[in-house]
């Protein structure tokens, strides 16, 4: 997962990975990237579309 | 490095410091901890609390974190009709207060320490795992690494909310019952009455609703919810279009920008468990209908912290024991919440303009002599097919 330099750390998107992958540090973001799914739904809920998947 | 303690409150929002806060009056020992440096900064919030609200949780006003006294309330449909119910048309005993957050939530916070709660900052829980004595949270203070050992847990860790899931709640929430949120704070806004709260309805916020929160004569949270199910649009994109559209935002400028998410799907079934219980926006204690969760956080807050020390005392942490604060917050918010997602439904069944309809019939009412039968007339005229969802409410 790509996290662009204009996330806000909001939490957002750790409150429905629904495998709980997510965590937020007050000022960055650690995905556990062998356990995702490729759901998307945290890229689909974020406010400022912050997230988004390296290909 | 390892820590002892009776109950470890994980989050210091305005559920976690109230937690801490009524678990250290009676009696624990207790240490609250928060990943952020600064309590409350930054604010995910428009600010918004009722009078009514602080006054049942016993907490005095204070001009240092009252930003604003409102007097009304307007309501404006897509095409601009409003609905104002101001203190001259109709009583409005929930009339509130446009908090300063920032200031609020280490006000709170600092209340919780002189209560004799041990606080650390920028201190994050990374894990949790079971003790014969209780639970074993792992933490982190900046290059320290160490474990909290604790009786009980409050989980006081908002929307994010990880903390139940690794003792096996069930926090995680749907796309449909989070709202995503965007609002700037901004300066030089034109309100027609800078003591009135504004909801903008409709199409300008799939899902959700806008608002124009007054801080000051021309600043304003200026903001919206949406849904993300319900657009293609996030939520930014929304707020940026509704800037520019909205007349009272021609010339305002943004300070500030904030986002998060609002959980609105309705308090969450279950909310403890052996040794650990969950509040706040970690439990979903959020007005489904307005998103405002301050209040009921704090509410949340109070419960755990008094059935949590009581079983400090009495040497009984099981779920059993526990049982009662979550009794006391399905009494205190479930009813009302399952009535506001109601209410919510409805509004969101409707069209832009059967929601111009709406402002339309109300725009001129007396809301004090109108009963309810003659509102209900007015609905029923607008779309019966999602009067009906709304069911026996009146
Ligand atoms: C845009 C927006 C506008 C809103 N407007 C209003 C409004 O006008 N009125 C209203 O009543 N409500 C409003 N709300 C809702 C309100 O902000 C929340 O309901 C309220 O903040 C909930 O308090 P809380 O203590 O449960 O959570 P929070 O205030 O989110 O606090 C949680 C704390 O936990 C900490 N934390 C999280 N994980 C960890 C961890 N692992 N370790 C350590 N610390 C951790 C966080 O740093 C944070 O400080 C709004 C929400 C949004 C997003
Ligand atoms: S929702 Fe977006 S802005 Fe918020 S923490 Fe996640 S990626 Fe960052
Ligand atoms: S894509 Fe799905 S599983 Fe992967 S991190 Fe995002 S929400 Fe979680």
């Amino acid at each position: 997962m790509k996290v662009n330099e204009w996330c806000m750390y909001c939490g957002e998107c750790a409150g429905v990975c629904p495998r709980s992958l997510i965590e937020v540090r007050e000022s960055c973001l650690i995905f556990n990237e062998n356990e995702c799914k490729d759901c998307r739904i945290c890229i689909q809920v974020c406010p400022v579309q912050a997230l988004s998947k390296e290909e | 490095m390892s820590i002892e303690t009776d109950i470890l409150v994980i989050g210091a929002g305005p559920a976690g410091s109230s937690a801490a806060k009524h678990a250290a009056l009676n009696g624990a020992k207790v240490l609250m901890i928060d990943k952020k440096s600064e309590i409350g900064t930054p604010k995910r919030c428009a600010e918004g609390v009722s009078k009514e609200g602080l006054k049942t949780l016993g907490i005095e006003p204070s001009s240092r974190w009252i930003a604003k006294e409102l007097t009304g309330v307007k309501f404006i449909s897509p095409n601009g009709t409003s609905v104002w119910l101001n203190e001259e048309r109709v009583k409005l005993p929930e009339a509130g207060y446009i908090l300063e957050r920032k200031i609020f939530d280490k006000h709170m916070a600092m209340n919780a320490a002189r209560a004799g709660v041990e606080i650390m900052v920028k201190t994050i829980a990374t894990g949790l795992k079971r003790s014969e004595e209780g639970i074993i949270v792992s933490a982190e203070c900046m290059d320290q690494s160490f474990d909290i050992h604790t009786k009980i847990v409050i989980a006081a860790d908002g929307p994010e909310s990880r903390v139940g899931r690794w003792a096996g709640l069930k926090t995680t929430l749907k796309p449909k019952d989070m709202e995503s949120c965007a609002q700037f704070e901004m300066a030089r806004v034109e309100m027609d009455d800078p003591n009135s709260i504004e909801f903008y309805f409709g199409s300008v916020a799939p899902g959700g609703y806008a608002w124009i929160f007054p801080k000051g004569d021309d600043i304003a949270n200026v903001g919206l919810g949406i849904i993300t199910t319900k657009t293609d649009k996030t939520a930014y994109e929304h707020l940026l279009e509704f800037v520019s559209n909205c007349p009272s935002t021609q010339n305002a400028q943004p300070v500030e920008l904030n986002i998060g998410g609002d959980p609105v799907g309705g308090m969450l079934k279950k909310l403890v468990t052996d040794n650990l219980v969950i509040v706040g926006d970690a439990a979903s204690q959020v007005s489904p209908l307005t998103g405002g969760g301050i209040i009921s956080a704090m509410k949340g807050g109070v419960f755990a912290g008094e059935v949590t020390a009581a079983a400090i005392e009495e040497g009984n942490y099981s779920q059993k024991r526990l049982q009662e604060y979550q009794d006391k917050c399905e009494v205190e918010m479930v009813k009302t919440f399952k009535k506001e997602l109601k209410v919510k439904n409805y509004l969101l069944n409707l069209s832009d303009e059967e929601l111009d309809s709406i402002a339309d019939a109300f725009k001129n009412t007396e809301f004090e002599r109108i009963s309810t039968k003659e509102i209900i007339k007015v609905l029923v005229k607008v779309s019966p097919k999602a009067l009906l969802k709304l069911g026996k409410l009146f």
